[in-house]
């Protein structure tokens, strides 16, 4: 437990001081990490274009969701997943389910303003698989 | 078929340990290959399984929240059952063991354990998530909180409601069996992808494997073939392998050559078509392997006799063979032929009497016995009156028949211990052993009595005449030439005295002949006053109708007789011995004939003037020192000259012969040519004539003659011109007349040609002319021809 803290920690700092040092260069590069059940991403970036590396540890496969909404998700009627056809018009990225153990890359521009990053695969988002995103 | 396995095997031990190898090496592979093909197959229905499975769980997991849901509404339905089926499948998925059967879905499924870090993560999270579940459940169903169950999946649920959590915790568990089960999928393409790259591996090293041995096996049958095959010098030789049993092989050619089936000949059925006589050898042969030739007569088809001669090679020691090997060839012809030779040799063509070699040699033996018996004996010589004006008259065919018809009534009042010939042309001879003069004069009158009756030929009634020259001998010794000489003085002092008379020889009748004839004393005189001279008759290459050289032939002019034919006068002059002095003369007015041609560079290159030697010149020695005096007389090189001579003077025997053989060697090595006069009429061995110093033969005109219509003259001029290739020897064909015998000729592979048909005998002015003309007028002869 000491060590998975430290390596998120560490994580964490790297991809702050990606934020701080270069976040208004092109492709500024945000670490997302997915696993059973719970996104890591920084929770602050600055505005601009944007490379997520998003890391899959497993065990279960994971996509990711980028919306542009600070409050709650609205679910389809099965109850275990978020109504992607409500959030249609803020969904600003996407990335389809990938293996645990796979390394994918998201490029984005994001304006100012409250985002969240998601998990939608059945279950996922109810389970813990969801983040908030403040860009300034 | 197995006998002849073990006489010969082409592919010996080492062959077939590599075909044992090749074919280890496709079954070893073979096996490889669809072991692993079983192998992945049995993998691939596991993880079929597997995948429904793991499908399976989805379908569970629903159920589950639906049976607590109806339970907890009082309804029919046993979450638990299905909560441990959830639970014994998510471990069977894991550890392997005994998925258990769902009611009205599937049977009991037999699991191997999971095997991959990913799958068994995903089945590890699985399980965790199963067991939250129907903790849950269980809470559901106790009514106690949902929330005070303990999650175990890392799975955050916010939501406090019960069933939006178990619908949550469903969710999750068939998320993760699903994609657990495309895990497996995924890994059982990759699996597959390398199975087929196994396959593709293996099959490629095991064909290259067997592609080396059968290389090999190729190479070492090769070398296996060759040593058996050096036995075989060509493929028309029977090869016969003999061993213990008799014949173990026999080559196909067996077939062609004898005509009997192989099968016939193997075991010891050999010997049963050997001759009797052959067969002590033959048996001898094949058992010991010597003698190292053998020539015998074996049976074919037709019950004749083949003479094959085989070399016996010893090769019992060999490893491949272990046999004794006899390379035999049929020969048969080839003794037929020198047979027929031999006959031809001895005999008349046309008559088919013995001809004047045969009764020279029956003269011999008769001689022998006379002078230990003392008995006389008589030697007869006919010629008859009239002939060459029937063969002028009537043609060469008509001659022909008078000759034969001549032969027969001669043959039917000669005593069959009699010897009668035929010397050529119209010229007969009789032999009567222990005869004395008065038998023998009356067999001439019975022999000129029986022909007096007329002969008809070709529609005319022919009536001939001979004239008969009778010589005695007493008993004691004599020479057979000596007493054939006599008889021809006789019958030339018949002829004089008038038609169908006989003389008997007396020793001055030469003397007289000459006189009487006055032949001898012009022939000497003639000599003195140079009235005779040379005529040249050109010779012909007949692949580039080139003139190549010219026969020297001689010529007499007389004041009083006018043109003499040499027919005429050269008997006298052999009689008179004058035959020596008009041999130096044509020799050296030749050769300065030859020189002026040469000086005036009108001769081609290998150009050869022919003078013909007598058989008394030759005998008479010194034939060497009088050829290099007139060589150096006209400062002509050797080259240019060549000598005729007749077979009968090269196979002499005695001591002259011999002389007359070191001077042709002689002369020969010098430079000078040497061909053999109408050859085919009298050699005794044909072998012989490959130790005597010849370049040319010359094959007589008698069956140039008959070349075109003659099937027997054709052949034997055949044979003659394929003889004198195989000496090494040019042939030249005289007397040619007609483009019928020219193409046969040609035909035929004769090298050189003389006769009217391309020129007559001319003066040497004719010559130059010719000459320096090249083979115009000759080649115009050829386009007639073609
Ligand atoms: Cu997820």
């Amino acid at each position: 437990m000491p060590l998975r803290l430290l390596v998120l920690a560490s994580l964490a700092l790297l991809a702050c001081s990606g934020c701080g040092s270069g976040g208004h260069e092109a492709g500024a590069v945000v670490r997302v990490t997915e696993r059973d059940f719970r996104i890591s991403a920084p929770r602050h970036v600055r505005s601009g274009d944007l490379l997520l590396s998003v890391r899959n540890r497993g065990p279960d496969a994971h996509e990711l969701i980028v919306v542009r909404e600070g409050s709650r998700l609205p679910l389809r009627r099965d109850g275990s997943t978020v109504s992607e056809e409500r959030l249609e018009p803020v969904i600003v990225g996407t990335l389809e389910p990938g293996q645990p153990g796979s390394s994918r890359k998201l490029r984005l521009h994001l304006a100012p303003g409250h985002y969240q990053l998601f998990c939608n695969m059945s279950g996922h988002y109810l389970g813990g698989m969801h983040t908030k995103l403040v860009v300034g | 078929m197995l006998r002849r396995r073990q006489a010969f095997r082409p592919f010996a031990t080492r062959g077939r340990r590599t075909i044992a190898g090749i074919l280890a090496t496709f079954a070893l592979f073979s096996t490889l290959t669809v072991t692993v093909s079983i192998w992945a197959t049995s993998g691939s229905r596991h993880r079929a399984s597997v995948l429904e499975v793991a499908a399976r769980q989805r379908t569970l997991a629903e159920r589950y929240v639906k049976d607590v849901l109806l339970a907890r509404a009082g309804a029919q339905a046993d979450p638990a059952l299905t909560g441990r089926l959830l639970a014994l499948s998510a471990d069977a998925l894991l550890n392997g063991g005994v998925a258990p059967a769902v009611n009205g879905d599937d049977d009991e499924t037999l699991l191997p354990p999971a095997s991959g870090v990913t799958v068994r993560a995903q089945l590890r999270q699985e399980r965790r998530l199963v067991r939250d579940l129907t903790a849950t459940g269980s809470a559901v169903l106790a009514r106690r909180p949902a929330t005070a169950v303990k999650l175990t999946a890392d799975e955050r649920l916010t939501a406090r409601d019960p069933v939006e959590r178990l619908r949550v915790l469903s969710a999750l568990t068939s998320n993760v069996s699903l994609n657990a089960a495309r895990t497996i999928g995924a890994e059982d393409d990759r699996n597959i992808g390398r199975l087929i790259v196994i396959e593709v591996v293996l099959g490629a090293i095991g064909l290259l494997t067997s592609l080396l041995l059968a290389f090999g096996l190729i190479a070492a049958t090769r070398r296996q073939t060759a040593h058996f095959r050096s036995l075989v010098t060509s493929s028309t030789d029977l090869v016969l392998v003999f061993g213990d049993g008799g014949c173990r092989y026999a080559s196909e050619s067996v077939a062609t050559m004898l005509g009997h089936p192989e099968d016939d000949l193997l075991g010891e059925g050999f010997a049963g078509f050997v001759h009797e006589d052959d067969r002590a050898s033959v048996c001898a042969a094949y058992a010991h392997g010597e003698p190292h030739e053998i020539v015998f007569r074996v049976a074919n088809e037709f019950h004749e006799w083949r003479h094959l001669e085989a070399h016996v090679t010893d090769l019992r020691a060999d490893r491949q063979i272990r046999g004794i090997v006899l390379n035999a060839r049929d020969v048969t012809e080839r003794l037929r032929l020198e047979e027929e030779l031999t006959h031809q040799a001895f005999h008349d063509g046309l008559t088919g009497l013995p001809n004047r070699a045969l009764f020279r040699d029956r003269l011999d033996q008769s001689l022998a016995r006379s002078k230990r018996s003392h008995e006389g004996l008589a030697v007869l010589l006919l010629d008859l009156d009239g002939f060459k004006q029937v063969n002028d008259s009537l043609g060469h065919d008509a001659g022909d028949q008078l000759l034969e018809e001549v032969a027969r009534r001669f043959g039917e009042v000669t005593r069959p211990a009699d010897t009668l010939a035929r010397f050529g042309g119209d010229e007969f001879a009789l032999l009567l052993e222990g005869a004395n003069e008065t038998q023998a004069v009356a067999a001439a009158n019975r022999l000129v009595r029986n022909l007096s009756e007329p002969i008809r030929i070709a529609g005319h009634e022919l009536g001939l005449g001979a004239s008969v020259g009778i010589a005695m001998h007493a008993g004691g010794e004599a020479a057979s030439e000596e007493l054939i000489r006599h008889a021809d003085l006789a019958m030339y002092a018949a002829k004089e005295a008038g038609r169908g008379r006989h003389e008997v020889f007396r020793y001055d009748m030469a003397r007289e002949l000459g006189e009487l004839l006055g032949l001898e004393h012009e022939l000497r005189l003639g000599l003195q006053r140079g009235e005779f001279s040379l005529h040249y008759q050109p010779e012909i290459a007949l692949d580039t109708a080139a003139i190549v050289g010219v026969e020297a032939l001689l010529r007499w002019h007389s004041p009083t007789r006018g043109s003499v034919p040499p027919a005429e006068f050269i008997p006298i002059a052999e009689a008179t011995g004058l035959i020596v002095p008009l041999g130096e003369y044509v020799l050296h007015e030749a050769c300065a004939q030859t020189a002026r041609w040469l000086r005036n560079a009108a001769l081609p290159e290998g150009f050869v003037t022919w003078t013909n030697l007598s058989g008394k010149q030759l005998s008479a020695g010194g034939v060497s020192a009088l050829v290099r005096e007139a060589l150096e007389a006209a400062e002509l090189p050797a080259g240019f000259l060549g000598l005729e001579v007749t077979e009968t003077a090269l196979v002499q025997e005695g001591h002259a012969g011999e002389r007359a053989r070191a001077e042709l060697q002689e002369l020969h090595e010098l430079g000078v040519r040497i061909a053999v006069d109408d050859f085919g009429t009298g050699f005794s061995s044909l072998g012989q004539l490959r130790s005597f110093p010849v370049d040319m033969i010359k094959v007589d005109r008698s069956f140039v003659q008959g070349i075109e219509h003659d099937a027997k003259d054709a052949a034997i001029t055949a044979n003659l011109v394929s003889l004198a290739h195989a000496l090494g020897l040019l042939a030249i064909a005289e007397g040619i007349e007609s483009d019928g015998q020219l193409t046969s000729l040609r035909e035929l592979g004769c090298d050189l040609a003389q006769g009217f048909l391309f020129a007559r005998p001319a003066p040497p002015e004719e010559i130059d002319r010719l000459l320096a003309e090249g083979s115009a007028r000759v080649s115009g002869g050829r386009e007639a021809a073609a």
